[in-house]
């Protein structure tokens, strides 16, 4: 269980978070850690570990708006900021 | 009702991808909408003939996933598990197969016999995206069909695969495994099911193992209360923390994972990618000015206010016309009655009653039948989906998802088309919320009783005094929607994610059949609820019979000096306001008239007319106690029409009386505030 904590917390320090990330970016989700539900919700649509994801509008506020596969998705910014990733 | 149906299928596919357009192509105007038992959505049904045989085609509501989170996303693998449609018709939108390749997978999961309509393939070529149909179809082993969703001349291959589709027995089956691990706990509660639970089919067993793994709320709620469950949710539980220690993921990502990867690799084989999709498209130019940070919120602004003015502009010459006609129907009644020597009572029961009371309320059509042509336009094109992004940020911080914005505003024009609105927002708590504080957005109809008391009160502040009572009641509501969220809506959140889909031109038979169904459901309340409530409005305003309609004698007079009392903290303490208030139910311009007819003043439309009311009211109110009577008027009980339409899109009495009780409660503790407060800071 420990190992399991330190290594999630090394996994979430060595990433940023979605709202970090400038417009143009591509992104490799490393980790989601919105509630159950929604975390269901982003898998669906595309959005899991491991997914790669492009950053088509991020302004200073309000939520940001990602392409997933061929679509664009708008997240809201409370939870883009629960999902971590690093540019490719 | 019982008809014979050759063929029954089913139309199901993601969001945004042409569904609604192929059903209304399907079948036109013999649609049948109502509510999917015992919940909120709406369930459309439709029928069509094809080579003399008649299909019934149900349109089931549009979704990424199979899988359910919440009770309302049952109702897919419900339909399909249970009522057995003979063929399920994903529709899928070639701009985005991969996406809507995970459905498809679902679907081929749960055992449907599924045929794919592939929609929009002329403008997937034209960014650049070539998929091979051919290919596919047999990777995949189901019929795909490549067709325009607008075009009926597009359907005969779709028929003819669907007719082929529904003889075959053949179980589709596909390449995909999730892998040693995975397949291992999905055996081991296969296995534990096959010894426990008969009512589920061999077949379906490894569907409902994986809905299990997957936490599925239909599934649970089936076994939940079988004597085995709890060992069952032990044995789940156990797979899915095995599994997150193996994978280090959570199980629905490593399922979707395992999906998406199987996807790519069909992608790959079929999707041929051209370079010129590097181009900005037509929708991104657009975006750039529509979702830009700071023309956005203007633009929508501009927006909004063309939308009211189009509507009002549009919809006045049609009142009045309907008003004229109901004029001359209720003056030919009259004479005709009369000629039959009708007994007094009921020559007054369809005078004022039935055509007084719905035909006020019929007066409404223009407004709701416009208003939802536009929402239908906005919709239909993908703005609404921007508005929801621009004004999440600001919607957000009151609790409430960007969508329900527009509810809101409509709610200015008037609060019927506004809660009727509210079927844009997705889920159950954004809908209600939205529903429970919209009547404090001040409607159109409040504004002539303002008008009448800032004519009489407040003529130098006139804007200023109308401009406030706006604005408490948006406080009102912001407040109230921060208290429900607190209370009553806490476990549930709804996180905001919502797709931008390309901007397309709509259907003019989409907008119209939309509009359509709106209007129709309000006629349809007109004739039922509201004509009920007209009914028992007029026997209160008449009753005992003989006296004058809705005098101090009559039993609406009588419960006005009874209950007067209650008011007189408030300031009015005179007979007419309660009753004036009883019959602002009614519709809230009704107010007005009342106040006429109760003061005697005959005709207050004329200049004098309103000068005269207005002495009268000068006689019963101070300019505090006329303050707090519009507050009152702002927040009591919403007319009658708006409670019908809660009552509809809440499918309870339940969320009607409760907004009966508390915005009543509501206002008068708010007028009680301002005229006391007012008279100890003296304004009295």
């Amino acid at each position: 269980m420990a190992r399991q904590f330190i290594n999630k917390n090394i996994k979430i320090m060595a990433k940023k978070s979605l709202i970090q990330f400038k417009q143009g970016e591509k992104v490799k989700i490393g980790y989601v850690t919105c509630g159950r539900n929604f975390r269901n919700r982003l898998c669906e649509l595309g959005l899991f570990d491991g997914s790669d994801i492009e950053i088509i509008k991020n302004d200073e506020f309000g939520p940001i708006i990602v392409k997933i596969f061929d679509s664009k998705i708008a997240l809201g910014r409370g939870e883009a900021a629960k999902i971590y990733g690093e540019k490719i | 009702m019982e008809k014979k149906y050759n063929l029954v299928i089913g139309l199901t596919g993601n969001p945004n991808v042409g569904k609604s357009t192929l059903f209304n192509a399907l079948t036109g105007a013999k649609q049948h909408v109502g509510n999917w038992p015992g919940k909120t959505i709406e369930k459309k049904q439709g029928e069509f003939t094809f080579q003399n045989k008649k299909i019934r085609v149900v349109d089931l509501p549009g979704s990424y996933s199979l899988t359910a989170y919440t009770e309302e996303e049952t109702i897919t693998s419900d339909f399909i598990l249970e009522e057995k449609p003979d063929v399920v018709v994903q529709i899928i939108d070639a701009q985005n197969l991969e996406r809507n390749l995970f459905m498809t997978i679902q679907l081929i999961e749960l055992g449907a016999s599924l045929v794919i309509a592939l929609n929009m393939v002329n403008l997937a070529e034209k960014q650049g995206i070539v998929i091979n149909t051919k290919e596919l179809s047999t990777l995949l082993n189901v019929p795909i069909i490549p067709i325009d969703a607008r075009k009926k001349q597009s359907f005969d291959d779709l028929f003819k695969a669907i007719f082929k589709k529904a003889k075959s027995k053949e179980k589709i089956k596909i390449k995909l495994t999730y892998g040693i691990e995975v397949n291992d706990e999905l055996e081991k509660i296969k296995n534990f099911l096959k010894e426990k639970e008969v009512s589920i089919k061999p077949k379906e067993l490894n569907w409902a193992a994986l809905k299990l793994l997957e936490n599925d709320y239909r599934i649970e709620q089936k076994l939940a209360k079988k004597p085995y469950y709890f060992g069952l949710k032990s044995l789940v539980e156990r797979g899915i923390v095995h599994l997150n220690n193996v994978f280090n993921k959570d199980i629905n990502a490593i399922l979707a994972n395992t999906r998406y990867g199987f996807i790519k690799g069909l992608g790959r084989e079929v999707i041929k990618r051209k370079k010129l999709y590097q181009r900005r498209n037509f929708s991104d130019k657009i975006d750039y000015f529509l979702t830009n940070r700071f023309l956005g919120i203007p633009l929508f602004l501009i927006v909004v206010w063309l939308m009211f003015q189009t509507t009002f502009k549009f919809s006045a010459p049609l009142m009045n016309g309907i008003e004229t006609l109901l004029t001359f129907l209720g003056r030919h009644m009259f004479s005709l009655l009369e000629k039959w020597q009708t007994p007094q009572w009921s020559t007054s029961l369809i005078i004022d009653g039935i055509i007084g009371g719905v035909g006020g309320v019929l007066v409404f059509i223009p407004i709701i039948g416009i208003l939802f042509l536009i929402i239908a336009l906005l919709e239909d094109s993908g703005y609404m989906a921007r508005v929801a992004y621009i004004m999440d940020k600001l919607m957000h911080r009151i609790g409430l998802h960007g969508k329900a914005f527009i509810p809101l505003i409509l709610g200015f024009g008037c609060n019927v088309p506004a809660i009727m609105a509210t079927r844009t927002l997705e889920t159950k708590k954004d809908r209600l919320l939205t529903i429970l504080i919209n009547p404090f957005m001040s409607c159109g109809a409040r504004l002539p009783v303002y008008a009448l008391f800032v004519a009489a009160f407040f003529s130098a502040y006139q804007g200023w005094i109308i401009f406030s009572l706006y604005a408490l009641g948006i406080i009102v509501a912001i407040v109230m929607g921060l208290i429900f969220k607190k209370f009553f809506f806490k476990k549930l959140s709804s996180p905001f994610a919502i797709e931008l889909p390309p901007y397309r031109w709509p259907t003019l038979k989409g907008l119209l059949i939309h509009v359509w169904e709106r209007v129709w459901i309000f006629i349809k309340k007109a004739g039922t609820i509201i004509l009920a409530f007209s009914i028992i409005i007029w026997f209160l305003a008449s009753f005992p019979f003989g006296v004058d309609y809705g005098s101090q004698e009559s039993l609406a007079g009588n419960i006005g000096k009874t209950i007067s009392p209650a008011f007189k903290p408030l300031g009015f303490e005179n007979w007419q306001s309660p009753i004036a208030l009883i019959f602002g139910f009614v519709a809230k311009e009704v107010v007005v008239s009342t106040f006429g007819t109760l003061y005697g003043v005959d005709d207050i439309e004329n200049e004098t007319g309103t000068s005269s009311l207005s002495n009268a009211l000068q006689k019963d109110f101070t300019p505090l106690s006329a303050y707090a009577f519009m507050v009152f008027i702002l927040l009591y009980i919403p007319c009658m029409a708006v409670l019908a339409v809660i009552k509809r899109e809440t499918n309870s009495w339940k969320w009607p009386l409760f907004v009966v009780f508390y915005t009543t409660v509501l206002a008068w503790m708010f007028a009680f505030i301002i005229y006391q407060g007012g008279t100890l800071l003296g304004l009295g």
